[in-house]
């Protein structure tokens, strides 16, 4: 692995909630890397700790042990500004439910990270106009989310997660609302979106079809890394790609002994 | 356990919930308030002398509290639906844990009766104390003194009190209930979704906007146009014109408001930094889904204000005039003095004398006083019925004033005063007089001339201030005897010892007297029954006006600051959003404060629009009040106004810090 261009850095992260006996480990001394352009895809059941560890580099919670460092800097090092600071630039983070202001427009939710930094939505107009002809939203932008689809609306949050350019793209089963329909086009937008601009994404998902547009997937079982797969993507379809998601998933009920 | 559970919830509740646990302490101290009117020191005075009106007053005071109870009612609903709304998603995990709808709401119920026996417990002893302060302030503002004072404790008050807040609690807790029972657990635990922000025609709203101003423009001209004619068909359609015209201006305004500001953001928005559009969106949300609640606050502002303003004016401007004697007897000379004799009355009397005051039929010569004031501008209408037919005798009026302790007049020399009990309580008339004496008039009184000293005398000469003289001569004595139609005295007046009225106060030495004379079988007015019969109409119409204009200035203050909260918690996810978009906790708590500003300042600026403008119209087209009045109108105003703002910034001040508070309490985790 290059480890040159190592974007996140995720060392011995543990995350335990209550206290004494009401212990319950969600996170249990993870680590891995995450490299700059990939599509990294989390994957494990219920409660394996996936959503957790999604919230530790969100710092939406602070882990109990272990890094994360982004870009060179630990950021359980940040707090008031400089946490603002990572939340808004540094990453960009996309909902399961969207979590759009739904009495701003969708031009006006696409700013609110702008302005949040003292930018004027004047003064990115190229940046806004370019990043909804590439989520094919421009038709929406003056209206309110009342008036969109879900699968519009997921992509007017998705322009938001991206409008600073950010470091790394979190996204929290993205699909996850969505019908398949909008579940592909969504997929297919930030498919296109890591290609070509070369964006990290970090996605959860349950989903194995969202999931095979990963170029890399980590399972989680129990708070621990379980497996790992990785895309071949010059030679491999998503397809067949989606097959070998498939079967890790199989195997993750009936424990380590059965993965291929 | 459950019980523990209901006193640990409503515990919760006050505590989390000043504006909630605030209101029904108002209310109570509302009711107790108007109840105990009767127990009031005032009241009880009045009554002693004005049985009949205070008894009508009284029969009024349950219509009051009825009218009350109806806007209190408002105050207690929304505080307790700003608390029951917080609290949806824990009843909906109640009905999922297996809670039956019965218990939940018998619960509900437990935990409202125990917030308002705490309500109670606080309210009460503040209401008791409050009205003790009212009674005393009063008094000591009429000029009764402390010490006639009785504790003005009113056990049915207290009781009619009680009823009526646990009436009121309990009605608002069952229609806020209904929709809970009705809603499926799910709707409950999933509660914070917020409306959704619809697209209204922005023509239409627009529309409504311009109509809504064209309305309040014409109800303007209504009020500040003079009433034209005599026909008072005419003027009663005129002000239901004005009524109408105010108050569908106002709910049209607020109407097509939200429109116009979304139109003012959306210009904006791509210009501007930070969160001043999540701001002005907010705003703009709050009006489109309050707009009907912010034209009622707003009327009730206007209300209050004009009721506050009027109570004011009409409690300052009661014309009691300066205390000249405290008893004018009617009787004999003879029959006098054998009372007089009497050792009860002997020795409360400080001095007593007769007045000499009658009719003349001697037609007197004022060319010289007319031809003055003809001379001072705006003195026409006085120059027009300037008549004198009254005359006074030099030593009744020394005796008053020395009784008083001011300086005797001298008449010795061919002179006389000019005397009017008009005097300076209708402001012109007294200066215009005052001026045209000034250049050394002269009155002839059967082909003689007497000059007239230069300054016009107005002290009551008898306790009765009903009974005015336009103008009266003060003459020498020996004159008097010539030109009286009457030299029988008009009436004897009485002065108390100070000693005496000092020890019981003014009023229970009154009282004592009275009924002395009154057993003795004499007619009589007192100083302060006859200001009773004045005062009474106006304290009773300046208490009552001063009570509902606070009330409504509460009420409609708690709910506008109550619709904000209510709103904003409801949208507690959008500021979680922004928190994890980056923004700051501080930034959203401006943001938050920037938002009960503009939407406090949005109720405000029409109320207070509307205010002048009403006030204007009511002052001088729709009554009149004591000249005395107009002189302080500037007071007047000042002090209404340093009222009004004091009251605005502690509520905004208070609406700010609970928004804060909860700003300050969400966690980027609380999302769902």
């Amino acid at each position: 692995m290059n480890t040159n261009n190592r974007i996140l850095q995720v060392d011995g992260l543990t995350k335990i909630y209550g206290k004494d006996n009401n212990k319950t480990e969600a996170l249990r001394g993870i680590s891995f890397d995450v490299l700059e352009g990939e599509f990294l895809g989390i994957m494990g059941a219920s409660g394996s700790g996936k959503t957790t560890l999604l919230n530790c580099i969100a710092t939406m919670i602070k882990p109990s042990s272990g890094k994360v460092v982004l870009r060179g800097k630990d950021i359980s090092t940040f707090t008031g500004s400089g946490l603002a600071n990572y939340r808004g630039k540094k990453i960009g983070y996309l909902f399961q439910e969207f979590e759009l202001l739904d009495n701003l427009t969708a031009r006006e939710n696409i700013t609110l990270p702008l302005a949040l930094h003292g930018i004027t939505g004047k003064n990115a107009e190229n940046d806004i106009r370019q990043i909804a002809s590439k989520l094919d939203i421009a038709e929406v932008l003056n209206k309110f989310p009342s008036q969109m689809s879900g699968g519009q609306k997921q992509r007017v949050a998705a322009a938001r997660a991206l409008i600073l350019n950010p470091s790394i793209v979190l996204a929290d089963e993205p699909t996850g609302a969505l019908d398949n329909k909008n579940s592909k086009i969504l997929m297919d937008k930030l498919c296109a979106i890591s290609d070509e601009d070369h964006k990290t994404i970090m996605m959860v998902t349950h989903d194995a079809n969202a999931a095979s547009y990963c170029s890399r997937i980590l399972f989680i079982q129990d708070g621990r890394l379980f497996h790992e797969l990785r895309r071949n993507m010059a030679t491999e379809t998503s397809a067949s790609f989606y097959k070998r998601i498939v079967t890790v998933m199989a195997q993750l009920g009936g424990g380590s002994a059965n993965v291929l | 356990m459950f019980f523990k559970q209901v006193r640990l919830n409503a515990a919760r509740n006050r505590k989390g919930n000043g504006l909630f646990f605030g209101s029904l302490v108002i209310s109570i101290i509302a009711f107790y308030t108007l109840l105990s009117l009767d127990k009031q020191d005032v009241m009880r005075f009045l009554g002693s002398i004005e049985s009949d009106a205070v008894r009508k007053l009284m029969t009024l005071i349950p219509l009051v509290y009825v009218v009350s109870l109806f806007f209190v009612f408002f105050l207690v609903y929304f505080a307790c639906k700003y608390q029951t709304d917080s609290r949806r998603r824990e009843f909906g995990m109640y009905l999922m844990l297996g809670m039956k709808r019965g218990r939940l709401f018998f619960m509900l119920f437990c935990e409202t009766l125990w917030s308002g026996l705490v309500s109670l417990l606080i309210g009460l002893p503040v209401a008791l104390f409050l009205t003790e302060g009212i009674s005393l302030v009063t008094a000591k503002l009429i000029g009764f003194g402390i010490i006639g004072h009785t504790i003005s404790f009113s056990a049915d008050a207290i009781l009619w009190a009680v009823c009526g807040f646990v009436i009121v609690q309990l009605l608002s807790m069952l229609i806020i209930c209904i929709p809970i029972g009705n809603a499926e657990p799910a709707k409950l635990l999933n509660s914070a979704a917020s409306e959704k922000q619809a697209l209204t025609s922005a023509r239409k709203s627009t529309a409504f906007f311009i109509f809504g101003i064209l309305l309040l423009l014409t109800a303007y001209y209504f009020g500040l146009s003079e009433p034209s004619g005599t026909n008072m068909s005419t003027y009663y359609l005129s002000i239901l014109a004005l009524l109408v015209a105010g108050v569908l201006g106002t709910f049209l305004l607020y109407r097509g408001l939200g429109s116009l500001i979304g139109k003012l953001i959306s210009r904006k928005s791509q210009k501007v930094a930070g969160l001043a559009t999540f701001t002005g969106r907010q705003v703009q949300e709050n009006v489109l889904y309050q707009h009907k609640s912010l034209a009622v606050s707003s009327l009730l502002l206007l209300i209050a204000l004009s009721c506050i303003s009027y109570g004011i004016a009409v409690g300052i401007g009661r014309t009691t005039g300066s205390r000249t004697t405290d008893f004018s007897v009617i009787g004999t000379e003879t029959d006098v003095a054998t009372a007089l004799k009497l050792p009860e009355i002997e020795e409360m009397v400080e001095t007593s004398y007769p007045v000499h005051l009658s009719r003349t039929k001697t037609k007197f010569d004022t060319g010289n006083m007319i031809g003055a004031l003809k001379k001072i501008l705006k003195a026409d209408n006085i120059v027009q019925n300037f008549h004198t037919e009254y005359v006074l005798s030099e030593t009744s009026y020394n005796r008053l004033m020395s009784a008083m302790g001011k300086e005797p007049i001298d008449l010795s020399g061919n002179k006389s005063a000019l005397y009017s009990t008009m005097g300076s309580n209708l402001g012109d008339f007294y200066n215009l007089l005052n001026k045209a004496l000034k250049s050394s008039v002269t009155v002839g009184v059967n082909g003689e001339t007497y000059s007239l000293l230069p300054k016009l005398y107005y002290d009551n000469i008898v306790a009765d201030r009903s009974i005015t003289l336009y103008t009266a001569l003060i003459v020498p004595d020996e004159l008097y005897q010539k030109l009286a139609k009457d030299t029988e005295p008009f009436c004897w007046n009485i002065h108390l010892k100070k000693s005496l009225t000092d020890k019981l106060g003014l009023m229970q030495a009154t009282q004592k007297m009275g009924g002395y004379l009154a057993k003795a079988g004499f007619k009589y007015d007192s100083y302060l029954g006859s200001i009773g019969r004045n005062l009474f109409y106006t304290v009773a119409t300046s208490y009552l006006t001063i009570y509902l204009g606070i009330l409504f200035l509460l009420i409609s203050n708690t709910v506008v600051g109550l619709k904000y909260l209510i709103q904003q918690r409801r949208n507690k996810h959008r500021y979680i959003t922004l928190l994890m978009l980056g923004a700051d906790t501080e930034d959203l708590c401006r943001s938050a404060k920037k938002q009960i500003q503009m939407f406090f300042t949005l109720v405000l600026s029409v109320a207070v629009c509307n205010s002048i403008i009403a006030i204007f119209t009511m002052f001088t087209n729709l009554t009149r009040l004591p000249p005395a009045v107009t002189s302080m109108t500037t007071t007047l105003a000042a002090i209404a106004l340093s009222a009004f703002v004091i009251t605005e910034i502690i509520y905004i001040s208070i609406v700010k810090r609970t928004a804060c508070r909860e700003i300050r309490m969400l966690e980027v985790t609380d999302r769902g």
